[in-house]
């Protein structure tokens, strides 16, 4: 059984770069994307760590995923007054990364997300609603149940050419 | 001091964004660009090559900035994007639009 990683935050934009440090370094610790990047070794040291920290393909879609989801619980379920906790219960294996995200905020009606449109030009580019959408699709899996405490379960697959690099 | 620089020449404006543009940085990005847009410039260029990450509240920002520009007659090119900014427009399918 993976060992878990557990943090709570304010549920406020505030801590929100916290909580995606603490998620996109675990998910460095599947991709085994940790070390500095060959092709770029000078990277300079006063420069926002996550910009280094994302570049692999697993990372991007784990932060990108965990983003959104914490926009929707400060935003919907604290409706940017906080007054609650988001904890986080992170699990990195070998080939995976499980992350459980519980508020006490208002449930979010996933139903409620419309589609994008299916065909994309000048005028239907859409100015919102983008969030949920780029979670889902970025991730294998992703659930949602209403609460108290409302609880997101997302998960995200290395691919299996990719475990043993993952390893090394 | 946002993570953002804009640069005017005649008619033409470059936007530079660099970092993180994100639901905490994007209104600040927001409120640059209702005013660029009031100048109804002929060209906006916005430089990505130093935007590392974005999220579906910069994507919105960008896409305000696209409409408003386009509905006042101007021109918009957006550069430069890598990473996880160009997967999330991939994503999202404006990468056609924006011919990134």
């Amino acid at each position: 059984m993976a060992a878990s990683i557990r943090i709570s935050v304010p549920g406020t934009l505030r801590y929100r770069g916290v909580a995606v440090r603490v998620v996109a370094e675990a998910a460095r610790l599947v991709s085994g994307s940790g070390g500095r990047d060959p092709k770029n070794p000078m990277v300079d040291p006063l420069m926002d760590p996550l910009s280094h920290d994302i570049r692999h393909p697993f990372d991007t879609a784990v932060v990108s995923a965990f983003m959104e989801i914490f926009n929707n619980i400060a935003i919907h379920a604290y409706q940017r007054k906080g007054g609650g906790t988001i904890e986080l219960d992170i699990t990195p294996s070998k080939d995976a990364l499980v992350i459980e995200v519980r508020d006490e905020g208002r449930p979010f009606d996933i139903d409620d997300v419309a589609p994008l449109p299916t065909e994309l030009d000048e005028e239907s580019l859409p100015e919102g609603g983008m969030g949920i959408h780029i979670a889902k699709t970025m991730l294998d899996e992703m659930t949602y149940a209403p609460g108290p405490p409302n609880l997101w379960r997302l998960c995200k697959r290395l691919p299996a050419t990719q475990v043993a690099v993952g390893r090394s | 001091m946002g993570n953002f620089d804009v640069q005017r020449t005649n008619d033409d404006i470059k936007l530079s964004i660099r970092g993180s543009l994100d639901i905490n940085s994007a209104p600040a990005l927001g409120e640059e660009i209702d005013k660029l847009v009031a100048t109804r410039p002929a060209t906006v260029t916005v430089d990505l090559s130093s935007l590392d990450l974005i999220d579906s509240s910069g994507v919105a920002a960008l896409v305000k900035l696209y409409k408003g520009i386009r509905n006042g007659g101007g021109a918009v090119t957006i550069a430069g994007a890598r990473d996880q900014p160009l997967a999330i427009f991939k994503l999202l399918r404006m990468d056609k639009v924006f011919n990134l």
